[in-house]
């Protein structure tokens, strides 16, 4: 029950942080010192279409107004319509969010299987070659420019091997599987659909280690410092005076409690990857919500900066209420209320 | 937790990895059990492009370079120019057509192709040509000023006259040819009425269903668009004209040049849209791959406003175009992807002006200055938008070599460097100094031109540089309307040769526009309206 209480209470803080957010957007992009109509409209458009566009899209009325006119929409769950696609923003949403989740779960996959493994090797192995190896990585994964990497990754994976296509989320000629999550891979696999999973897997292998590199080395490094601290805990020195082989100290004593930092980073790595895989985006022709954002800002389309900026707030507190619960489960003395 | 948990996760990713890498479609391969994209596939042209920019395929809305080449490519107008060539009109739904002067007005008719027939199967009509031409203006989008400010239309002055006529009426202040050429342009589409009608909603005139498909009768149909990432073209197989040699046009939205590269030297794409000047330079005599130039009508130029001291003295604003070194921006900056044009007429239109008088000259420039009250110069602000300018260099690049050439006769300017749609704002408040930005005409004729930059109550560019020269204004209004050809031409000469010396602007270059090619694509023809005909590539 206290957990529920819990719950309960950060699910309201959720919806506390969602007003501030949209007011505090809402005021900044209305400090740019340009007119979305005129963005929208372009060099070409006369007074009259401005004025008229304007009066379309309400931009005619005091900022005031704007805001209680959106957030009107908002309580019935209309999001309003961007100025730059003229569709609703919640269709549009709709269309790009998923291929982000789906790029960011897959770059998340590649941070926990690729990063454990390693901060944990490179714990054990302490100064040896493998935690140099390892230390090297995590080095490159923090300071190599994303942006070059995807080029690189590209470059190898796509241009030189043709191993992997050279971006997108599925061949043009391979039919999308019938949208259930929005996530082709595992639309895929519910359709039974062997060509689209194929398919839309190997779009996702490069993009997916290119995002996940970064996290990738944020993981390794979180879990191997907290496995050095586990090691040369006592109740370790007790396990291996038990006997217990060396493989169940590490794996099961020292990394269950070494889990929980890297939980937390896990955690809050997937919320940034949600808002911030723009330039992979990019580079990876990947029709997602972070290209989306961008040429939103770009062109000032409120309504649409404005839904991104809330979905991206609805996400931070998601990510860390899924890292409360993973603690509850990983910690007992959290169930214990200790 | 159990024991072997990790592994089984490694176990998991690997199965995944082996699965993606064993699937049969890798690109570049062969014997895949499903078609893969690529530019090898015979019958589909792969055109990599950054199409960001697309709104909507419904010609009365789409006003953006990459819905007009679609919808260019699904429709058919009454008038047409081919290939780049954009003086000679030809027929297309009209076999022919006829300017009347009935005396308070212009009354021109088309009589339709008899036969002609949508890809649904419905005859062609009047009725079609009328309620698509009347759609535009009621719908009232981006595009449709051109039919109601330029060619002063009213949703009543089309009609249909019998089955197979159209006649349009429009008042003598406007110009019959100026409506001739934005008929071929993709306002002028028209659209299967009978289609179009039984979508409507909620009086929208079926907008929203032509938003991602085609109810036209030209050489392709849109098949299908899937936002920012693909649009597939399939051959309409009920086209009137002459069959399109290619089944199908991909479109790919690759909004990276490098990507575009990898895959055309890859022959994934056949068409790469956005290389890069260094890119096309790099791609010269490689195997397999070919470039090749299209003309656009695009003049990249610096407004001067002439409501901010000293820009309203005519000899400091000659100074200024006397101290740019328009050679090194053409040559060095872009990599001869421009031609030198400083009239304000593009190369490629009717009335165009070869006149380039201008090349840096210091010593000329600074005497200028001294003679226009400023011996020592003076300070100013440079408005630039970010990103690449047209011919590929930076925006910004152009803005600091304009800087440098400026200093060399003692004037500082200060750039600042904001978002197109920021720095537009500014400028179209009349609150810019001086702005460097760009212009293309609307259709093709120079009163596209010539209007804009010379017309100040159009409160276009004349107006945003508070430059209100009356007479010049009625000599380009008198000249559109002229219909001898070379008449027509002398009086466009004078306008552009006074407004060089006299006008507030210094006009830099007219970009080219560059294409990476498959060496067996052929007969690409750019448009410099922005468009090219599909039907006529082979491969």
């Amino acid at each position: 029950m206290r957990f529920l209480a819990y719950l309960a209470r950060r699910v309201v803080g959720i919806a506390a942080v969602m007003v501030g957010v949209s007011i505090i957007t809402f005021a900044i992009s209305h400090v740019v010192p340009a007119d979305p109509a005129v963005a929208a409209l372009g060099d070409h458009a006369t007074g009259e279409q401005i004025a008229a566009f304007r009066h379309e899209y309400g931009l005619d009325r005091s900022l005031v107004d704007q805001y209680l006119i959106y957030v009107g929409g908002l309580a019935r769950g209309d999001l309003g319509t961007s100025i730059r696609t003229r569709r609703p923003v919640a269709s549009d949403l709709a269309d790009f969010f998923p291929a982000t989740i789906e790029l960011a779960l897959a770059a998340l996959l590649v941070a926990l299987v690729l990063g454990l493994p390693a901060g944990v090797w490179s714990a054990v192995r302490r100064g040896g070659a493998p935690d140099h190896a390892v230390r090297v990585l995590v080095l490159a994964g923090g300071s190599l420019p994303i942006f070059w990497l995807g080029l690189m990754v590209i470059g190898v994976g796509y241009f030189q091997l043709g191993w992997f296509p050279g971006g997108g989320r599925i061949d043009a000629f391979v039919a999308p599987p019938p949208p259930r999550t929005g996530l082709y891979v595992v639309d895929s696999i519910l359709a039974g659909d062997v060509d689209a999973l194929g398919s839309s897997l190997r779009h996702l292998i490069l993009p997916a280690l290119t995002l996940g590199y970064f996290s990738t080395a944020l993981v390794a490094r979180m879990t191997r410092a907290s496995m050095l601290e586990s090691l040369g805990q006592d109740y370790i020195r007790t396990a291996r005076m038990k006997g217990l082989r060396e493989r169940v100290v590490v794996w099961r004593h020292a990394l269950r409690n070494a889990l929980i930092p890297t939980v937390t980073i896990l955690g809050l790595t997937f919320a940034s990857l949600l808002s911030g895989a723009v330039l992979t985006e990019t580079i990876f022709s990947w029709p997602g919500l972070g290209r989306y954002a961008t040429a939103s800002a770009v062109s000032l389309d409120f309504p649409a900066v404005m839904g991104v900026t809330l979905l991206a707030a609805v996400a931070y507190p998601l990510a860390n209420l899924v890292v409360d619960v993973v603690y509850y489960w990983l910690d007992p003395r959290i169930q214990r209320g200790g | 937790m159990s024991r072997s948990h990790p592994l089984a996760i490694l176990f998991a990713a690997a199965l995944l990895v082996a699965a993606a890498c064993s699937a049969p479609t890798a690109p570049g391969t062969s014997g895949s059990a499903a078609p893969s994209a690529t530019g090898g596939q015979a019958g589909t042209l792969v055109y990599y492009a950054d199409v960001s920019d697309l709104i909507s395929l419904d010609p009365a809305v789409a006003y953006e370079f990459s819905g007009v080449l679609l919808v260019h490519n699904a429709y058919e107008t009454l008038v047409q120019f081919q290939g780049s060539d954009l003086s000679n009109l030809k027929p297309a739904l009209a076999t022919k057509w006829d300017i009347k002067d009935a005396g308070s007005n212009w009354q021109i008719s088309f009589d339709l192709r008899s036969g002609a027939k949508f890809a649904s199967g419905n005859p062609i009509t009047a009725d079609d040509v009328v309620y698509s031409l009347q759609r535009v203006i009621k719908l009232n989008k981006s595009p449709a000023f051109l039919f109601t400010d330029i060619a002063q239309l009213k949703a009543d002055s089309v009609t249909a006259s019998g089955a197979n006529t159209v006649v349009i009426t429009m008042p003598k202040t406007a110009s019959p040819q100026g409506l001739l050429s934005i008929l071929t342009f993709t306002v002028g589409s028209v659209v299967d009425s009978k289609e179009v009608k039984s979508h409507e909603t909620g009086g929208d005139s079926g907008s929203a269903w032509l938003l991602d498909r085609s109810a036209g009768s030209g050489p392709y149909n849109i098949d299908h668009w899937t936002k920012n990432a693909e649009v597939l073209l399939k051959a309409n197989a009920s086209y009137g004209g002459t069959k399109p040699n290619l089944s199908q046009i991909l479109i790919k939205h690759v909004p990276e040049s490098t990507n575009q590269q990898f895959a055309l030297e890859r022959g994934d794409a056949d068409v790469a849209r956005n290389l890069s000047p260094q890119q096309i330079a790099a791609e010269q005599g490689k195997q397999g791959v070919t470039t090749t130039k299209g003309d656009s009508l695009q003049l990249v130029y610096v407004g001067m406003n002439v409501m901010m001291k000293p820009l309203d003295n005519v000899k400091v604003r000659e100074a200024l175009r006397s101290a740019i070194d328009y050679n090194g921006i053409v040559n060095d900056l872009l990599k001869g992807n421009a031609k030198k044009v400083q009239g304000i007429v593009p190369a490629g239109l009717a009335g165009h002006n070869p006149d380039a008088p201008f090349q840096q000259d210091v010593s000329k420039a600074k005497s200028l200055l001294a003679e226009g009250g400023q011996p020592n110069g003076f300070s100013t602000e440079l408005l630039v938008p970010t990103g690449p300018a047209p011919g590929g260099a930076q925006w910004s690049d152009i803005a600091a070599k304009l800087q440098d050439d400026w200093k060399k006769i003692g004037v500082n300017v200060q750039i600042k460097q904001t978002t197109q749609a920021e720095l537009l704002t500014t400028y179209r408040a009349q609150k810019g100094q001086l702005v460097l930005i760009l212009w293309g005409p609307d259709f093709p004729d120079p009163d596209a031109n010539a209007g804009p930059f010379t017309d100040y109550a159009a409160k276009s560019i004349a107006w945003r540089n508070g430059w209100n020269d009356t007479t010049i204004a009625d000599k380009a209004k008198k000249a559109a309307l002229i219909t001898d050809a070379s008449a027509r031409n002398t009086a466009y000469k004078e306008i552009t040769d006074y407004v060089l010396h006299n006008g507030p602007y210094a006009v830099l270059y007219q970009p080219t526009e560059n294409f990476g090619l498959r060496s067996n694509v052929k007969g690409f023809a750019w448009n410099p309206m922005g468009y090219l005909d599909f039907a006529a590539i082979t491969k």
